[in-house]
C-alpha cells in the first residue's frame, strides 16, 4: 500500500512538473526576447538568454510609443464598469430564476442558453451597424455596453450556488417584512461572493484579453492593452522584441489580481465545480 | 410545448428582422458620386480651413521606418523617414487644408467603417480590396482613358471596373528583381547578380561554402510565394503567363512557363540555398540579408529600404542593392508596375479637397521617389531613386527588358477562377504545393513532387472544362 501511494505521489509529481513546464517554456522566450535589443534578437536563438538583463529600453519604447500607459487604463475602466455591471445583472438575473415560479421563465432560461450557440463573429455585421446608429464608435461607451450582458455561463455559476444558499432564509427575512429587494441585497448577494469572485475571473480575464471587440469599435484615442499591442506589427515586419516587452507589461496587472484574489479564485472554482 | 413553439416564433423573427437589416438600399447611399470623368481641381481657397482624415496602410511614411542604433535597439526614424508627414504638412502651409493622419494595418480596419458608409475616411491607400469593393468603396477617380492620358499605359494596371479607375497609382516601381547583399556576393567572388541562371546556381553554391544561406525566402509565410508568380512572367518573356495558363491543360508541367518556374524554385530549395532554419518573423529574415547571414531575397522594390534600414551599425546601407533576375531562357526582365494606390472614399464629405491632396502627391516627384517609386504623372520630372540604378542601367544598355503589369483583364480572371475551384489558389497553394512537396532532406527524390503536379494537371484541367472557360482573344 505504502509502495503503491509513493509510485502514486512520485507520478503526481512528474505529471504536475511536466505540466508547469509545458506552460513555462513559452514564457522563457517571451522573458529573453523584452530585454534584448532588437540586433539580438533577430541573430540570437528564441533561448538564448540576452547578453545584459539590465536592458529595459525595449519597456521605455513600448510605454512611450504604444501609450500602453493609457491603454492599460482605458483597459481597467472598461473591464471595471463592464465587470460590474455583468456581475449585478448576473446575480439578479439567477436569483429570480431560481427563486420565482413565473409564466415564461423557461423560455427565458432558453434564449440565454441560445447565446451560447450563436458565435459572436456572426452577429457582428448588424451589432455594428446598431451601435454605429447609435453613434457609440470610437467611444469607451460601445465596448462597454457589448460586455456588460449576463451570460449564460454566468448564470450556471450563480445558479449553482444558490440552490446551496437555503429558501428559508428569503421566508424568513420576508417575515421579518424585508421587500425582496432588500434580501437580495442584504442576504442573497453578500452570501454570493465566491461566485462573483469567480465571474470576475472567468469574464475579467476574457475580457482581458479580448482582440475583436475593441479592435472593431475604439480605433483612435481609446485603445485597449490588446489593441494597443498590435499596433506594433507592422505590415511586413514586427519588432518582435519591443512586443515581449509590451506583453510582459500587460502581464503585470493580471498578475496582481491574481495574487490579491488567489484564495477567492480557488474557492470560487472549486466550489462553482463541486456545486 | 407552448414555450417551444413561442421560442420557434421568436427565432424566426429574430433571423428575419436581422437579414432585412441587412439588405442594402437601393438609393441614398451616402455621399455624392462625382462625375467619373471629372479630373479638374476645385479651388484650394474655397477648402481653406477643411481636414481631412487619411488612412494609410504604408506606417513606415507617417511613424518613421524602423532601424537600429548603435546599440542595436529598434527606433523609428522619423527626421529622416516620416516622408508623407512631411507631405502633409507642406500640403497644408500651401493649401490651408488641414490633413489627419491615420495609420492602419490592412483593410480589415476600414472595411467595417465602408460597410456602414461611414464619412471619417477621406482618403485611403490600402490596396488590397476586389474589384467589386473598389467600385463600392471609393469615389471614381477618372476614366481609364483619361487615366492612360495622364499616367500612359500603366493606368491600365490600376484598379478600374468597366473603364473607370477608383484608385490612382502615382508612381511605378521595378519589382520582383534580386535583392542582395554586395559584400556576401563579393566574398564569393561576384561583384554582381550573374546574367545566366547557370551562373547564378554557381553563385549560390560559392556563397553556400562560404556558410551563408544564399536565398532568404521566409516561407514559413505564404505571400513571399507571390514572387514566383511574377518569375514566371520573366521565364516566359511574357507578362500575361498567368492569364495563358488558360491555353493549356498542364500549366504545372516544366514544359509550361509556371511548371518551370516552381521547379527552378524547388530545384534551388534541393540543392540547399534556402535558409534551413525557420524565421520566427520577416523582420528577421529581412536581417539575414543585412547582416550578411544570407545573400539575397527575391522580391519588390519595397523590401530595399527595409533592409538598408536594418544594416548594422558602421556599415553603409548602400551594400544593399537591387538588379534584375538572372536570364532562366528568354532574356533578362524586370517587372514595372504601376504603385502606391491613392483612393477617395466614396463617403466622404470631402472630396474635392481629398483629390486635391491626391494630386499634389501626384505632382510630387520627391515624395514618390522617397517612397522607392518614379513618378508617373505626364509633365512631372521623374527622380529615379538610388536603388533602381542597377535596373536602369541594365535597361538603359538593352541587357534588361522591362514587362509591362499586365491589367487584370477577363483571362487573368478566369484562371483565377478555375485555381479556385481546383483548390489551389488561396495562399498561393497551387505554388506551395508543389514547392513543398519535394522533401529537402532527400533532394534527389521527386517522385512526391512529380505526383503533385500530376494532381494539379488533373484539378486544373477538371475545373476548367467544368466552368467551359478558356483562352479568349
Amino acid at each position: 500500500m505504502n509502495k503503491e501511494t509513493k509510485t502514486y505521489k512520485v507520478l503526481r509529481y512528474v505529471f504536475l512538473i511536466a505540466a508547469c513546464i509545458f506552460v513555462i517554456i513559452p514564457l522563457i522566450p517571451l522573458v529573453f526576447m523584452a530585454f534584448k535589443t532588437g540586433a539580438e534578437y533577430s541573430s540570437t536563438s528564441v533561448l538564448t538568454p540576452p547578453k545584459y538583463w539590465l536592458n529595459l529600453y525595449n519597456f521605455a519604447y513600448a510605454i512611450k510609443v504604444g501609450k500602453l500607459g493609457k491603454a492599460l487604463m482605458n483597459t481597467a475602466i472598461i473591464l471595471g464598469i463592464s465587470i460590474s455591471i455583468q456581475i449585478m445583472f448576473t446575480t439578479m438575473v439567477s436569483y429570480v430564476l431560481h427563486r420565482f415560479e413565473f409564466t415564461g421563465k423557461k423560455l427565458i432560461f432558453s434564449l440565454f442558453m441560445m447565446t451560447m450557440f450563436i458565435p459572436i463573429v456572426t452577429t457582428q455585421t448588424i451589432v455594428f451597424q446598431i451601435i454605429y446608429r447609435m453613434g457609440l464608435v470610437n467611444k469607451m461607451l460601445s465596448v462597454i455596453l457589448l460586455y456588460s450582458g449576463v451570460g449564460i455561463v454566468g448564470i450556471y455559476v450563480i445558479l449553482n450556488l444558490l440552490a446551496t444558499i437555503p429558501k428559508e432564509l428569503d421566508e424568513s427575512a420576508l417575515m421579518d417584512g424585508a421587500s425582496y429587494y432588500r434580501i437580495f441585497r442584504s442576504i442573497i448577494f453578500p452570501l454570493l461572493k465566491p461566485g462573483c469572485t469567480t465571474l470576475l475571473i472567468i469574464n475579467g480575464i476574457g475580457l482581458y484579453n479580448d482582440f475583436y471587440i475593441p479592435n472593431l469599435y475604439l480605433r483612435k484615442d481609446v485603445q485597449t492593452f490588446t489593441v494597443a499591442l498590435y499596433k506594433f506589427f507592422g505590415n511586413t515586419a514586427t519588432p518582435f522584441e519591443i512586443v515581449a516587452a509590451a506583453i510582459l507589461l500587460g502581464i503585470i496587472p493580471i498578475g496582481i489580481v491574481f495574487l490579491f484574489l488567489q484564495k477567492h479564485i480557488f474557492y470560487g472554482l472549486a466550489g462553482a465545480v463541486k456545486s | 410545448m407552448k414555450a417551444k413553439k413561442l421560442l420557434a416564433i421568436l427565432t424566426a423573427v429574430t433571423v428575419i428582422l436581422s437579414l432585412a437589416s441587412c439588405v442594402e438600399p437601393q438609393t441614398g447611399t451616402g455621399g455624392t458620386t462625382n462625375d467619373p470623368g471629372k479630373t479638374t481641381q476645385a479651388d484650394p481657397s474655397s477648402l481653406k480651413g477643411t481636414t481631412i482624415r487619411v488612412y494609410t496602410h504604408g506606417g513606415n511614411r507617417v511613424l518613421g521606418e524602423e532601424k537600429k542604433d548603435e546599440k542595436g535597439n529598434t527606433y523609428r526614424d522619423v527626421e529622416n523617414t516620416a516622408f508623407l508627414k512631411y507631405l502633409a504638412e507642406d500640403f497644408t502651409k500651401e493649401t490651408g487644408i488641414n490633413v489627419e493622419l491615420n495609420v492602419v494595418t490592412n483593410e480589415d480596419e476600414l472595411r467595417p467603417l465602408f460597410q456602414v458608409k461611414d464619412d471619417s475616411v477621406d482618403v485611403f491607400t490600402c490596396p488590397n480590396w476586389s474589384l467589386e469593393e473598389w467600385k463600392a468603396f471609393c469615389e471614381p477617380y477618372c476614366t481609364v482613358d483619361e487615366g492612360v492620358e495622364l499616367y500612359g499605359e500603366y493606368a491600365r494596371a490600376m484598379p478600374a471596373v468597366d473603364g473607370i479607375v477608383y484608385s490612382i497609382m502615382p508612381g511605378r516601381a521595378y519589382n520582383q528583381a534580386v535583392v542582395y547583399n554586395e559584400e556576401v556576393i563579393k566574398a564569393a567572388g561576384y561583384d554582381k547578380i550573374p546574367a545566366t541562371l547557370d551562373e547564378f546556381n554557381k553563385m549560390c553554391e560559392a556563397i553556400k561554402a562560404n556558410g551563408v544561406t544564399p536565398i532568404s525566402m521566409h516561407r514559413v509565410e505564404n505571400w513571399p510565394l507571390a514572387t514566383v508568380q511574377d518569375f514566371a512572367g520573366y521565364v516566359a518573356g511574357n507578362a500575361n503567363v498567368f492569364a495563358e495558363c488558360l491555353k493549356t491543360e498542364n500549366p504545372f508541367s516544366e514544359t509550361a512557363p509556371f511548371g518551370k518556374t516552381i521547379k527552378i524554385y524547388t530545384q534551388w530549395k534541393a540543392n540547399g540555398f534556402f535558409e534551413p532554419e525557420v524565421y520566427t518573423d520577416f523582420g528577421v529574415a529581412m536581417d539575414s540579408v543585412a547582416y550578411g547571414r544570407a545573400a539575397m531575397m527575391l522580391f519588390g522594390s519595397w523590401v530595399v529600404p527595409q533592409i538598408q534600414g536594418r544594416v548594422p551599425d558602421g556599415k553603409d546601407p548602400a551594400i544593399i542593392k537591387f538588379a534584375p533576375a538572372p536570364d532562366f531562357g528568354a532574356g533578362r526582365f524586370v517587372l514595372a508596375a504601376p504603385a502606391d494606390n491613392w483612393a477617395i472614399c466614396k463617403f466622404s464629405k470631402n472630396k474635392d479637397a481629398a483629390r486635391l491632396f491626391i494630386e499634389y502627391i501626384a505632382n510630387d516627384a520627391q515624395f514618390i521617389a522617397d517612397s522607392g517609386f518614379i513618378a508617373n504623372k505626364k509633365g512631372v520630372t521623374p527622380i529615379v531613386p538610388d536603388l533602381y540604378s542597377i535596373i536602369d542601367d541594365l535597361v538603359a544598355s538593352g541587357d534588361c527588358k522591362v514587362l509591362l503589369q499586365p491589367a487584370n483583364d477577363a483571362n487573368s480572371l478566369a484562371n483565377q477562377e478555375v485555381l479556385t475551384e481546383a483548390g489551389l489558389w488561396a495562399d498561393y497553394k497551387y505554388v506551395g504545393l508543389l514547392f513543398d512537396s519535394l522533401d529537402v532532406t532527400k533532394p534527389d527524390d521527386w517522385s512526391a513532387y512529380n505526383k503533385q503536379v500530376e494532381v494539379q494537371n488533373n484539378a486544373y484541367k477538371k475545373y476548367k472544362e467544368e466552368l467551359g472557360l478558356e483562352w479568349v482573344d
